[in-house]
């Protein structure tokens, strides 16, 4: 690498970069210089501004406050083209039954319209290829490359109209170990040639191996950055976990002996080989990064999608596990996609709250028209929930995420459920609503009942659990116990990239 | 690097077609002598003309994950406007341009209303489909009205021995295979099928193709609509009725994908061969006229049963190949 980057100007200057959303601020004062041939890692757990900062830079959002300086000039607003600054978002934006190179040149086809000059195309996607060292097929369609070159292929169209600035978010999640290593090389290649580059990565490894500088954003805010070199991977975590969360710990009774739901051998496509128990009394946290397969081991529990191995319920055998079998055995499964997968939206609540019961109440007005409780059953529910909707017949749709994610809760619950699995308890709803649900929870498991957590906000984890499994890329890799929460630990088991597996770590 | 022969049918989409046509052929031939006449081949070739133009112009539709329900509707509207206007003015030229000019527009309003209000093309198409038709009725007051003879030469004349449907055929069929693999309108119309999504982030001209497309669509269905006219001999009510089934199961037959991205207008032409292919057999075999309908229907739904297999199983061997990296990584630790 040459050795401008001390002495010419930044590419890429923010200063005071802020965004907010209808009055909410998502990201606060952001600022950070970037030189030719230099790496940021932009870091963060989920929700800490990563992405609308990402956005800011590339041009598709319009910061709220802030100065952006492009080559040490004041713009208003990032014109990606025009400034040399490109993005390659987490979702490729490649059309899959083109080729290579029409994929690549699709912005900017060499000819005319009429007769577009598909040799010239063809030569252009090679060079580029070839630039970046790379070797692909320019005929060949993007469905039938892998991930890893799906995504070069990407990286090189994004080079070929604004090669100062490239932006990779998460670059690495869906590739393999090799793959990887060739992105890296990629990477390496760019930098010598003097592209500046962002990095947004969850994983500490590939932050080191691939970044210079950093810059760790929690909560929208920069609360840190600065040389690589000069910061162990330990003090980075720390500034991306922050708060110490010790003093706003719930309560819990110690967990029961008696075995509430296990689990074991339990594979499908997204996991392997996952055993765990649950006792009854005990809250069970899932931990882990988005595509380690949480979600779907809390799916293949409930039947909702097919997997093998052996599910047990207070010690028998569920077989073969269907939702209606695990409804009978009392267990109930509350999905993390509220409005899509768990809420009638333009219902009203009561009919909400009724829909997973609503049997008892149709069985006892075999005489009547009509379901005889059911508005009496809501009002109670809405009461104990502590749900604030003006009557029981407003639509759900028009409730706050909050009390929408306390009306799900009330389903289930009036199932009288003696095991209940959450996905994404609290994910978009506000901190009052939050501490409700933390404390509904908690008084569940004081009750006798067993609870599985499953959550990529690790400080809700933290607080709200007896144990934390820590899933990586569809294996069981660590457990911890409440009395060894160590949030750091957590953090760089679920996100390190090798492949060890040392339970209980 | 050899090709097997899978990969010749995965790249060349309308493999599957050909060779069902040829196998069709080939039965047909054992069953009937006259089959594999010079004179008969061509007689399918101008059978199928109709349905083959339009199926080009749907093709495109389809490629950008639409679809147009209304082509028997603006084939019907532009025969009966052409009709209409010969009767009144007698000048060929008149009838011609403005029966062009209205086709081309009746397909780009149904682009437009698709593009401007966002409804699913099915539903749009499925009104203006009434639309045009109602339209249509109401211009003629429901008469048959006839065309002049020598216009019978669009449909049944020969050029230099050629018959005219096919020359218009293969003109079309050209200009369609170069607008598809050439032109910028070609690629940006695979893209759009392929990912809206995407189409819209690269910034490409979303709304403009979109209706480009359905106004192309409706240009060709109206030269198809003056064949159909001349082979007939005038213009009656019935005309067009059932159409669009033919055309769009003879798009899916040559391998175009609903789901749009994918798909090519050589497909889309022997599909429409090979859906006549059909009719001509069970002529030979004498079937009931009713049954028609169902082996079509069945053909199709064959085709398309076929081809969601192949999707599934394509969709298995990837989360296969996902699993086994989860499993592979389990090794390596």
């Amino acid at each position: 690498m040459l050795d401008t980057s001390k002495t010419a100007p930044p590419v890429l200057s923010v200063r005071n970069l802020s965004k907010a959303f209808a009055g909410k601020t998502v990201v606060d004062d952001v600022s950070f210089d970037i030189h030719p041939g230099e790496t940021i890692g932009l870091v963060g757990e989920n929700g800490a501004g990563k992405s609308t900062t990402k956005n800011m830079l590339c041009g598709l959002l319009q910061p709220s406050k802030g100065e952006i300086l492009v080559g040490g000039e004041v713009v208003p607003q990032i014109d990606g083209p025009e400034h040399g600054i490109s993005a390659v978002h987490q979702e490729l934006s490649l059309f899959g039954s083109l080729t290579v190179a029409e994929n690549m040149c699709i912005t900017d086809l060499p000819g005319r319209p009429a007769r577009v000059n598909w040799a010239e195309a063809d030569r252009i996607a090679k060079a580029q290829l070839e630039f970046l060292g790379i070797e692909i097929d320019t005929k060949a369609t993007i469905e039938s490359l892998g991930a890893g070159r799906q995504q070069v292929v990407e990286i090189a169209k994004a080079l070929l109209h604004a090669d100062r600035v490239l932006i990779l978010d998460e670059p690495t999640t869906s590739l393999t170990a090799i793959e990887r290593e060739k992105l890296f090389a990629i990477i390496d290649t760019l930098k010598a040639r003097g592209v500046a580059i962002i990095f947004i990565s969850h994983f500490m490894e590939e932050i080191y191996r691939v970044c210079d500088k950093f810059i760790v954003l929690r909560d929208g805010k920069q609360v840190g950055g600065g040389h690589l070199a000069d910061v162990p991977q330990r003090q980075l975590e720390e500034m991306m976990v922050g708060r110490t969360l010790e003093d706003s710990r719930i309560d819990l009774d110690p967990p029961g002996d008696a075995e509430a739901l296990s689990v074991k051998g339990l594979t499908a496509i997204d996991f392997e080989n996952v055993d765990f128990t649950v006792h009854k009394g005990e809250i069970l946290g899932i931990s882990g990064l988005m595509g380690a397969g949480r979600t779907e081991i809390a799916e293949a529990i409930f039947g909702l999608r097919p997997a093998s191995g052996c599910v047990q319920v207070h010690g028998e055998t569920v077989s073969p596990v269907t939702v209606q079998a695990m409804k009978d055995r009392r267990v109930c499964y509350v999905p993390e996609d509220r409005r899509t997968n768990g809420l009638f939206l333009n219902r009203p609540v009561r009919e909400n709250l009724s829909a997973a019961s609503i049997l008892n109440f149709v069985r006892r007005s075999l005489r009547g028209v009509g379901f005889r409780g059911e508005k009496a059953r809501a009002q109670e529910e809405v009461k104990a929930r502590n749900i604030s909707v003006p009557s029981i017949e407003n639509r759900v749709s028009d409730l706050s995420g909050g009390n929408q994610q306390k009306v799900l809760l009330g389903r289930w619950l009036s199932t009288l459920p003696d095991i209940l699995i959450f996905d994404e308890p609290t994910k978009g709803v506000d901190i009052g609503a939050k501490f409700d649900i933390h404390e509904t929870i908690a008084g569940l498991a004081r009750a006798g009942k067993a609870v599985i957590i499953v959550s990529s906000d690790l400080p809700e984890l933290l607080h709200t659990t007896h144990r934390i499994l820590v899933m990586r890329k569809g294996h069981m890799v660590g457990e911890f116990r409440r009395e060894d929460y160590d949030s750091v630990k957590i953090i760089s088991l679920a996100a390190s990239a090798g492949n060890g597996s040392n339970r209980n770590a | 690097m050899p090709e097997t022969v899978r990969n010749i049918f995965a790249r060349q989409k309308w493999m599957a077609i050909a060779v069902a046509t040829i196998v069709l052929a080939g039965i047909l031939t054992a069953a009937s002598p006259v089959f594999l006449t010079f004179s008969n081949i061509q007689s399918i070739l101008v059978q199928s003309s109709v349905t083959a133009i339009m199926a080009i112009g749907m093709t495109f539709i389809i490629l950008t994950a639409g679809i147009d329900i209304s082509v028997g509707a603006i084939l019907f509207f532009t025969s009966a406007l052409f009709a209409q206007l010969m009767i009144d003015t007698e000048s060929y030229l008149l009838a011609f341009t403005a029966a062009m000019v209205c086709a081309t527009g009746l397909g780009a309003l149904n682009g437009i209303l698709v593009v401007r209000f966002r409804i699913s093309p099915l539903i749009t198409t499925l009104a203006t489909y009434s639309i045009y038709r109602g339209a249509a009725i109401h211009l003629t007051g429901a008469q048959n009205i006839p065309v002049p003879r020598d216009m019978g030469f669009l449909g049944n004349g020969k050029l230099l021995g050629v018959p005219v449907p096919i020359i218009i055929l293969a003109l079309i069929f050209a200009i369609g295979v170069y607008a598809f693999s050439r032109t910028r309108f070609g690629v940006f119309t695979r893209a759009i099928g392929n990912s809206a999504r995407s189409a819209q982030e690269s910034n490409l001209p979303v709304n403009r193709i979109t209706i480009a497309v359905y106004a192309a669509s409706g240009l060709v269905t109206g030269i198809a609509a003056l064949i159909l006219l001349a082979r007939v001999g005038g213009l009656q009510s019935g005309i067009g009725i059932g159409i669009e089934f033919t055309v769009i199961a003879a798009v899916i037959l040559g391998g175009t994908k609903l789901t749009g991205g994918s798909g090519t207008v050589t497909g889309s032409v022997i599909g429409a061969v090979f859906l006549v292919l059909i009719d001509n057999g069970l002529n030979l075999m004498n079937a009931s006229p009713y049954i028609y309908d169902i082996v079509r229907g069945s053909v199709l739904l064959a085709a398309v049963a076929v081809d969601r297999l192949s999707a599934i199983r394509q969709q298995k061997s990837v989360e296969a190949a996902r699993a086994a990296r989860i499993r592979g990584s389990a090794v390596a630790g």
